[in-house]
């Protein structure tokens, strides 16, 4: 049964005012991978919002999980630089903070381990 | 007070950081990205419309199932460009709703060759090629753009666009490699969007807006420069494949490094984009009506269906 064109008109306005909420969207794309955020879009509710994440973000890319996180539930940090600040010099966390290690290692006539020789070693049959 | 904070805001473009939806920004800057990222959203749901036409009528099953995917992208394009001009649009009271409704009012525009008739299978295969050429050439020039949300999203938009060029490129060497009336028909269909793709870069006059546009590092390039460098890819490559362009003043000047060209004609393009009066215009702006307004119910159902379940 077709709608008059008035019908329509009324449907229309009382339907224009409806708005969806923004999702923000996060994916994941293997077991080994952290949920990455890859952008936000509008849905109806969270069932949607997740049906849509795959339409939009996933025409191509493979993932194994999404989640939806409502816009207005995600917390951030404030948009100031000294929330972020470096009081002072932090290499002594760092690999950089060690490169001397090798050349002082060459004095024993041993060289230095990195901890992607480790890896491969441990996975070595 | 708004001097300094104009001053404090320019002082970063021009350290090169980027902005974000909720920096504090000129309005200038808020209007000139909004009608610039409006117009980018709706030129890639309304270009979706001459391609879809061409989704039943595909060669081959093949065919068919690319150019689906390529229009599908398209729309996919649009959903993320609209969520970054809502969330410019927001401050102004806007939504999705009001900057859908302003392609139906005419309010915004969108590029010219979405305007054009696609008759042949040639045509569907010289806007993979060409049109989408010319496009991506205008995106990757926005990759760097001072405006973070729209930069996100273009890198994204690339990466598909890198598929849609090899789509394009596909058809027509088919067809370059087919039989006479096949290069013939490939033939007339560039000639048919030759002067349209031509105009899409935009007139050569660098307008305030534009200038304003460069000073905020929203974009960085000329309409011009942007055409040469199309020119300077595609000219080649066109004629490779043994196609002549319709364009008997086209030759690149060595000693200005420039190419010559006919220009098209910038009034009558200007005016099938302003009103809306190309060939299917009306025809492609009443689907989208169809799409926006009589399914609007469905939109208010689902919202319904959902407050409906928590209460
Ligand atoms: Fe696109
Ligand atoms: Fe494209």
């Amino acid at each position: 049964m077709a709608m008059t064109q008035v019908e329509k008109d009324q449907v229309y306005e009382r339907a224009r005012h409806t708005s969806y909420d923004v999702y923000e969207i996060f994916v994941q794309a293997s077991d080994l991978d952290p949920h990455v955020h890859v952008g936000s879009l509008l849905a109806p509710s969270p069932e949607w919002a997740l049906q849509l994440a795959r339409e939009n973000f996933l025409r191509r890319a493979d993932a194994i999980n999404i989640w939806a996180v409502r816009r207005s539930d995600v917390h951030a940090t404030p948009d100031d630089p000294d929330w972020f600040a470096r009081e002072f010099d932090r290499k002594y966390r760092d690999v950089s903070g060690y490169a001397d290690n090798a050349r002082r290692w060459k004095r024993f006539k041993a060289q230095a381990m990195n901890i992607d020789d480790v890896i491969a070693d441990v996975r070595k049959e | 007070m708004p001097e300094a904070r104009r001053e404090a805001f320019m002082a970063r473009i021009r350290r090169g950081e980027k902005i974000e939806a909720h920096d504090w920004m000129p309005d200038d800057y808020r209007l000139l990205l909004l009608r610039l990222i409006h117009m980018h959203a709706v030129s890639e749901i309304m270009g979706a419309y001459p391609e879809k036409e061409w989704v039943p009528k595909a060669p081959t099953l093949r065919r068919k199932m690319s150019l689906m995917a390529k229009v599908q992208d398209e729309i996919g394009h649009g959903q993320l460009l609209l969520r970054v001009a809502e969330d410019l649009a927001a401050p102004l009271g806007r939504d999705r709703m009001e900057l859908m409704d302003d392609v139906i009012t005419g309010r915004v525009k969108f590029h010219n060759v979405f305007h054009m008739e696609a008759p042949t299978w040639a045509d569907a295969g010289i806007i993979g090629w060409l049109v989408d050429g010319a496009a991506i050439i205008t995106q990757t020039a926005l990759l760097d753009c001072s405006y973070a949300p729209y930069a996100r999203v273009l890198k994204r938009i690339c990466a598909e666009e890198s598929f849609h060029m090899q789509h394009g490129e596909s058809i027509i060497l088919s067809l370059a490699e087919g039989e006479p009336w096949q290069r013939e028909m490939l033939q007339e269909a560039l000639n048919r969007w030759w002067e349209a793709i031509l105009f899409f870069f935009g007139p050569p006059v660098v307008t305030d807006a534009a200038r304003r546009m460069m000073e905020y590092r929203i974009r960085s390039r000329t309409n011009e420069e942007l055409r040469q460098k199309f020119l300077t890819r595609y000219v080649p490559r066109i004629r490779a494949v043994g196609l002549e362009i319709p364009d008997s003043a086209l030759r690149f000047d060595e000693e200005a490094g420039l190419w010559r060209y006919t220009e098209p004609d910038w009034e009558r393009w200007s005016r099938v984009v302003r009103e809306n009066i190309g060939p299917k215009s009306q025809e492609r702006i009443a689907l989208r009506r169809m799409a926006h307004q009589d399914q609007a119910w469905v939109r208010e159902a689902l919202v319904r269906a959902r407050t409906a379940a928590v209460v």
